[in-house]
């Protein structure tokens, strides 16, 4: 019989995460299935089933895991849903993008999505506002609208049969973004909410949370100076690390969580830079751990 | 040079049917879609998925198109050697998993796109080759991308007319034959089986991969394990499901 | 559980690389003892009531494996790291160790101390890797203690007194020295004897490393590194052969060089350490350049006295000069020429600067030890060196340490050569074992067949189970085949020495209608019984040949083959393996009616020598066999004429014969062996079947053949002969074999019969030996056989006692396609491997025949006591002669000469300046080789307890001129 010597290595910040939460007895989940790669999904014969995302059929007919992640059963569809994937594009998300090219009447946006991203002169606000055709002249000029580079928020318009998504920016929301940082997180922490841009005008902060996993963080607000300028710049900074050591503890990312632990950094006095360091990190789980509770009792 | 004592015991101090330590990390290298460091005994690699995605390059309208590039690190053996890319071994070695993997992955489902695996071999000691398969498989499962099974591997060799597991770099240097396999557990499906450097007969070729088997049906049991603990971790840590 | 082992190598190339390995711990490593509940009976290597387990150190396993393997030391334990260290440092100790472990009588086992949880220790920093070996070896120590607590003693067994040291004092253990283990062990008074081979002192580790380096004093010059040796070979400066050795001297030999002559080394310092046999690297030096040590008055065979530099602590015996043991015929002439003439043929002169590979013999070599030099007698228990005598005298003595000096003096034992470092005069050697005691026919017989590798063990019962059982005799099945012609009808006869009972030749005879003869000539089938890849056919094989002792015969086949299934006895039918020639009248024999097959025949009577020569001489006899006999000889005669014509030599080498006394094995005379018609004329019927058969099987197999040559030798060697002859006016043409034959024939000296046996004899010995080889070793020209004038020659017609004509009757078989040759036979690899270890074999068994005869011929004169003799001048050398008494045909070398009195210095001979004779110191006799002298022959005890055979001049001018000395004396005093 083959042995093996397991590795008692880890030291990564999911598990630390993981340990902390578990530690403080919040790691309630409602006892769902976990299911990993080929691993048989137990069916009823008699009843049969609608095989959803992330299973597949075997050559001897039994059904099994196509990924790793969280079994989910509704009536008689059987689903897998990965915990950890590509952004998979749905007709209403709020995205944000770079484009990458321009081609006949449409930018080519890259959203780090499986299929590509297009967004189409039709679908854009025209400079001065106006509804009106496209023309030539138009096309001429798309890169003075957007250019290669530029980072765009859009929302999904639709997603064609073959895969592919259709943009839109009609709309004050979204457009070319300016001054500010781009985070890249994992897309499933971001959970699709009614509102995803959010303003926060205490910190003169702005924030974008796409579906995509992209993040923009940028400071707004009119100059009054120097000072509220840097003031600005600091808590933009701040919002950002605040999502980056969410990412980092792949904790969800909402507004209340990026609330909570800017907030906590500010009443640490924790400096913006050592917001990624290891006590910063365990205390954003202790935080987590005790806004959980709070909910559980809620 | 004596590879199994009489006692029975290798040159580390393993039997001739023990497997290395195992280790498996996920989530290696955030920039990247899956990743993973596999490391059997001191052989490390580092997996990074990257896909699938909309490249310019050619794309298949039926299913994903699946790249592959090997690199060793110039400080990965004893020697600081640079051996880039492009060498023959790296290409070879880098088809073997492409092949291997692209095989486990359900490419229809991911039609006009194209996922890029990239290797790094971070420290050599044997069995290379077994250790990218495994650390491709765990940073494939990492992003999330649709597989067919579970694919452990490893490499069994036969000196000394002994059939051993898992041979560090001594033990491949001994001249024997080696005989890297990949395996799919659940469907029972040898993926891969090679064999470098030598002739064996039949029956010793039949006693090698059985064993060959059991050893990549350990090496299974540990990525699953590895998966399923990343898995509940990543699920905590994101709260209500 | 797991360990990381990181430590810094230095490559071959000079870098410097960090090497990183794995290390894993285990518990599943047993202890071995069946005193510990947890280990597995079949674990359970040592044994439960033993007196106490001991811990062994690597300085006792490199130093004491001797004493390990003495079957009284038992329950060792061997932690893996001291193999492991052994292995590095002495690999041969290493393998005897693992021998030991494999061992199933023995109790040894080997602990896995390395990867056990346990005992595994970890390298401090700064600590030395010897430190840390020794911290593990006293890890497995404790680590036992606690194991077994009261039920077992555990000692540790090292040579290192800090290691015992803190094994008492950290582990509470018990720790010896192998010399206080070995008092503590008072049921076995031999292991203080083992034990005693390390003196007083106790060694330490670091002894080896310096300390007596100062004292050492470099005797030879240290070997020249590898690489400029074979730089020196590349662009010709230095030469590499096999090292020959006089027979006489170890310290003379030549090397046979490319450059085509042969250089030779003289003196101990030329010869550098290099022994017979070894492959060496000579340079050459130019003739005025003395040796160092070379021959001084009383050196052949070795330096003086004055070892203590060495470390010897016992004094050296001065050898003197040898007058070794009478030698049978030999093949080595041994003429030598002076250092310091300046003749242009004469052959360079080199030294040996390096050794590519030794020689060495694996099994040892046999010998005595002499006696000490002050006469006293060794002090039993006492450990001393030694001087071991090989009995091939053409290796040095040796330095042998021992404690048993007093037993073994007086015996014949083995040896094995250890090594010799450039400041030992001599090379170290090891006892191994004793055959027996000196003198003791038995024990002598087996020292000669050890030193010429014979096997006597019996034969295996896998060998014999491929015997049919007895009785056997010729079956339906044999008569059936279709392959075997019944020729029992025939009238064969066999013709063998007296009391032969492997019979392996008949002859017939017959008229035929057409007015033709039919000559045939009946082999046994020996090879319708031995089958290939058989363990009959694997051990004939190896053995090669039957080996002929003066008491004993030791067979290739067993003897219900040789004696009697095989034998081609009277009137009994056998099976043959036949070949039908027809003959005219004239003697010529008709090639293409020449038939082979299998058959059956009946010999009608197995004559001897003597009776058949009778019945051929005696005209009365018209019986069938008699008529036969009449005509075989007639055509025997014929053939040898026509053989004579081509060249074909007639070489005599007297064979000794020895008439043994059947009950006490005692000879009871010695004498040369007549040589009557009827061997003629069964030897040429022999050499025609050989060569038809050569001919057939070439024909059929021209690449894997198995064929006899003999090769002419070159000028070069004849010329000491041809030297010796001049003063006699004899001259020999060597341009052919011809030539040489006719020229010997005019070899005579008019009133000296032996002369020209004499001369023929030495001429043999200038020519190369015949050898085996198979087809597609040489080129066609190249098969030829000088000695019989023959361009094709194999042997075919004594299978029953040797491989070589086995071989052939298979390829004749398949030559008529009624057997199939295994694969093997085919490859030219096998067939050369196989001829040349029958080459050996063949040669071996030569030797050791002749060193049978030898021996026998002591114990004849020991019997007979002293006898005086004619001889004849046969060699020369520096200082003495040798000679050969022809009555006897015994041949040794005479050293000094006795004249009855004192002053025998005055009549030490010396080689005169023209190398061609010895002269006298007074100047008054003068001696060449083929001079007649008068010896006496008697045997004496030399060298402590050897006997030997010594002749010695016996100078019948010296009591003349003694007589005229005196006159003169008086003379003068009366003036």
């Amino acid at each position: 019989m083959a042995l093996l010597v397991e590795s008692t290595e880890t030291a990564d910040w999911l598990s630390l995460c993981h340990a902390g939460l578990s530690a403080a007895g919040a790691s309630h989940l409602g006892a769902p299935t976990f299911v990993c790669v080929g691993d048989a999904i137990e069916i009823d014969p008699a009843q049969g089933f609608l095989r959803g995302h992330g299973t597949h059929v075997d050559p001897n007919g039994a059904l099994r895991a196509s990924v790793c992640g969280v079994l989910q059963r509704i009536n008689k569809l059987v689903v897998v849903r990965p915990l950890k994937s590509r952004y998979i594009a749905e007709t209403g998300d709020v995205v944000v993008g770079r484009v990458t090219s321009i081609a006949g009447r449409r930018w080519k946006v890259d959203l780090h999505t499986r299929q590509r991203a297009e967004l189409s002169l039709a679908a854009v606000i025209l400079p001065g506002g106006i509804q009106r055709r496209r023309t030539a002249e138009d096309e001429l000029n798309m890169r003075g609208v957007f250019k290669e580079g530029d980072l765009i928020s859009a929302e999904v318009q639709a997603v064609r049969g073959d895969g592919s998504v259709n943009l839109h920016t009609r709309s004050a929301r979204y457009g070319l973004l300016g001054e500010g940082q781009a985070l890249r997180v994992v897309p499933n922490l971001i959970r699709r909410q009614r509102a995803h841009s959010h303003e926060l005008g205490e910190l003169g902060v702005s924030l974008i949370l796409g579906c995509n996993g992209m993040v923009w963080v940028a400071p707004v607000g009119g100059g009054e100076g120097e000072d509220e300028a840097a003031r600005r710049r600091g808590n933009a900074c701040r919002v950002a690390n605040a999502v980056r050591a969410l990412g980092r503890l792949c904790l969800p990312i909402f507004l209340g969580t990026v609330m909570g632990v800017v907030g906590i950094s500010v009443e640490g006095g924790v400096a913006v830079r050592e917001m990624g360091g290891q006590a910063f990190l365990e205390r954003v789980v202790e935080w987590e751990a005790g806004r959980r509770k709070e909910m559980d009792v809620d | 040079m004596e590879y199994v004592t009489p006692e029975g015991l290798r040159t580390d101090g393993r039997r001739p049917r023990e497997l290395r330590k195992l280790g498996c990390q996920l989530g290696t290298l955030e920039s990247a879609d899956g990743s993973a460091t596999c490391e059997m005994g001191f052989t490390k690699v580092l997996a990074a998925v990257f896909g699938p995605r909309d490249t310019a390059g050619k794309l298949h309208p039926d299913r994903a198109v699946v790249r592959c590039q090997v690199a060793t690190a110039p400080f990965s053996a004893g020697e600081r050697r640079r051996r880039g890319k492009r060498g023959p071994l790296a290409t070879e070695q880098a088809a073997t998993i492409r092949e291997t993997l692209a095989e486990n992955i359900h490419l229809e489902l991911l039609p006009r796109t194209q996922i890029d695996l990239y290797f790094h071999v971070l420290q050599a000691d044997g069995g290379i080759l077994s250790t990218c398969l495994n650390a491709g498989m765990l940073a494939l499962a990492d992003a999330g991308i649709p597989l067919k099974d579970l694919v452990g591997s490893c490499t069994v060799g036969y000196l000394e007319s002994t059939p051993l597991l898992d041979l560090n770099y001594i033990e491949e240097s001994g001249g024997g034959p080696l005989l890297p396999m990949a395996y799919q557990p659940n469907m029972d499906k040898i993926l891969m089986l090679q064999m470098d450097k030598g002739k064996l007969p039949v029956e010793t070729f039949e006693v090698l991969a059985t064993l060959a088997t059991e050893g990549c049906r350990a090496v299974t049991g540990q990525i699953r394990q590895s998966l399923m603990n990343h898995t509940k971790q990543l699920a905590v840590a994101r709260g209500s499901v | 559980m797991w360990q990381k082992n990181a430590y810094l190598k230095k490559t071959r190339q000079g870098n410097v690389v960090k090497v990183v390995r794995e290390h894993y711990l285990r518990d599943d490593i047993s202890s071995g003892t069946p005193l510990d509940p947890q280990c597995s009976p079949s674990d359970a290597k040592l044994s439960a009531d033993a007196r106490h387990y001991l811990v062994v150190d690597t300085n006792v396993v490199l130093k004491a494996t001797d004493f390990l393997e003495h079957s009284s030391i038992d329950d060792v334990i061997v932690p893996s790291i001291v193999l492991q260290e052994a292995k590095s440092r002495n690999l041969s100790a290493y393998h005897r160790i693992r021998a030991l472990a494999a061992d199933p009588q023995r109790r040894f086992y080997v602990f896995a101390n390395e990867n056990h949880r346990d005992t595994y220790v970890k390298q401090k920093d700064g600590e030395l890797i010897n430190d840390r070996n020794d911290r593990a070896i006293r890890a497995v120590v404790s680590w036992y203690k606690q194991l077994l607590g009261d039920k077992m003693q555990v000692i540790l067994l090292s040579g290192d007194r800090e290691n015992r040291r803190l094994a008492r004092e950290e582990c509470g253990a018990e720790a010896c020295s192998v010399q206080e283990y070995a008092r503590m062990r008072t049921d076995d008074k031999e292991l203080l004897d083992l034990a005693a081979h390390w003196g007083q002192q106790e060694f330490d580790e670091d002894d080896e490393s310096e300390g007596k380096s100062k004292k050492r004093r470099r005797i030879y010059e240290d070997h020249r590194p590898l690489s400029s040796l074979t730089q020196g070979i590349k662009n010709g400066t230095l030469h590499q052969g096999v090292l020959n050795v006089s027979r006489y001297c170890w310290h003379e030999g030549f090397v046979p060089s490319s450059i085509g002559q042969e250089i030779r080394i003289e003196g101990v310092s030329r010869m550098n350490r290099a022994m017979a046999g070894d492959v060496v690297v000579v340079e050459i030096v130019p003739d005025n350049v003395a040796s160092r040590s070379g021959s001084r008055p009383g050196a052949a065979d070795g330096p003086d006295a004055d070892e203590e530099d060495d470390g010897y602590d016992v004094g050296d015996e001065t050898t003197g000069l040898e007058a070794s043991a009478v030698h049978g015929v030999d093949d080595a002439i041994c003429l030598q020429g002076p250092q310091d003439d300046d003749s242009s043929t004469k052959p360079p002169s080199g030294q040996v600067v390096g050794i590519i590979k030794r020689a060495w013999r694996t099994r040892g070599y046999c010998g005595t030890i002499m006696p000490p030099r002050d006469g006293k007698d060794f002090v039993p228990g006492r450990a001393r060196w030694v001087r071991f005598r090989p009995k091939d005298r053409r290796f040095p003595h040796m330095m042998m340490r021992t404690a048993q000096a007093d037993q073994l003096l007086g015996k014949n034992i083995v040896a094995v050569v250890e090594e010799w470092q450039s400041h030992r005069r001599l090379p170290d050697c090891r006892y191994v074992r004793t055959i027996g005691t000196v003198g003791d026919t038995e024990a002598e017989t087996d020292v000669l067949l050890m030193e010429n590798d014979i096997a006597t063990s019996p034969f295996t019962p896998e060998v014999l189970a491929c015997l049919p059982p007895l009785p056997w005799d010729v079956g339906p099945a044999d008569v059936a085949d279709p392959h075997r012609r019944d020729l029992r009808h025939l009238c064969v006869c066999s013709v063998d020495p007296p009391g032969c009972k492997d019979i392996d030749d008949a002859l017939h005879v017959r008229l035929l209608p057409n007015g033709n003869y039919e000559l045939g000539v009946h082999i046994a089938d020996v090879t319708h019984f031995v089958k290939p890849e058989t363990a009959l056919d694997t051990e004939a094989a190896q053995r090669g040949t039957t080996v002929y002792l003066v008491q004993r015969r030791i067979d290739m086949l067993p003897k219900a083959l040789t004696e009697d299934i095989c034998s081609l006895r009277g009137n009994v039918d056998r099976l043959a393996f036949s070949v039908l020639w027809e003959a005219t009248l004239e003697g010529d024999v008709l090639h293409d009616k020449t038939t082979f097959t299998k058959s059956i025949i009946r010999s009608r009577a197995a004559l001897t020598y003597e009776e058949a020569q009778t019945r051929i001489d005696d005209d009365r006899l018209t019986d069938d066999v008699s008529m036969s006999l009449k005509a075989l000889a007639r055509f025997g005669q014929i053939l040898r004429k026509r053989r004579m014509e081509k060249g074909a030599l007639e070489l005599a080498s007297p064979e000794v014969k020895l008439s043994i006394d059947t009950e006490s094995l005692n000879p009871t005379d010695i004498g040369l062996s007549q040589v009557r018609l009827a061997n003629k004329m069964v030897e040429e019927m022999m050499l025609l079947a050989n060569s038809t058969v050569a001919e057939k099987i070439l024909s059929r197999f021209p690449s894997s053949a198995c064929l006899r040559r003999h090769p002419a030798a070159p000028r070069s060697k004849y010329e000491p002969l041809l030297k010796a002859l001049e003063p006699h006016g004899v001259s020999l043409d060597v341009t052919s074999n011809k030539r040489l034959a006719e020229t010997l024939d005019g070899a005579v000296l008019p009133g000296d019969p032996f002369f020209n046996t004499i001369v023929r004899m030495m001429a043999t010995r200038c020519m190369n030996e015949a050898q085996y080889f198979g087809a597609a070793q040489y080129s066609r020209s190249e098969y030829y056989h000088f000695g019989l004038a023959m361009d094709l020659y194999t042997h075919f017609t004594s299978p029953i006692r040797r491989y070589a004509d086995c071989l052939v009757h298979r390829f004749l078989a398949a030559s008529m396609d009624q057997e199939v040759l295994p694969a093997s036979a085919h490859d030219v690899d096998t067939v050369k491997g196989v001829t040349d270890n029958l080459n050996v074999r063949h040669r071996n068994a030569q030797f050791a025949g002749r060193a049978s005869v030898t021996l026998f011929t002591l114990i004849y004169f020991k019997q007979k006591g002293t006898v005086t003799e004619a001889a004849r001048v046969v060699g020369l050398r520096k200082k003495s002669v040798i000679v050969f008494v022809p009555k006897y045909g015994i041949e040794g070398m005479v050293g000094r000469i006795l004249s009855g009195g004192e002053e025998a210095a005055k009549w030490d001979y010396v080689m005169n300046k023209s190398g061609n004779g010895v002269v006298s110191q007074s100047g008054k006799r003068s001696l060449k080789v083929f001079d007649s002298v008068t010896v006496r022959i008697e045997v004496k005890t030399t060298q402590g307890y050897e006997e030997e055979v010594i002749m010695s001049l016996v100078d019948e001018d010296a009591a003349q001129s003694a007589d005229a000395d005196m006159d003169t004396a008086d003379a003068m005093d009366e003036t």
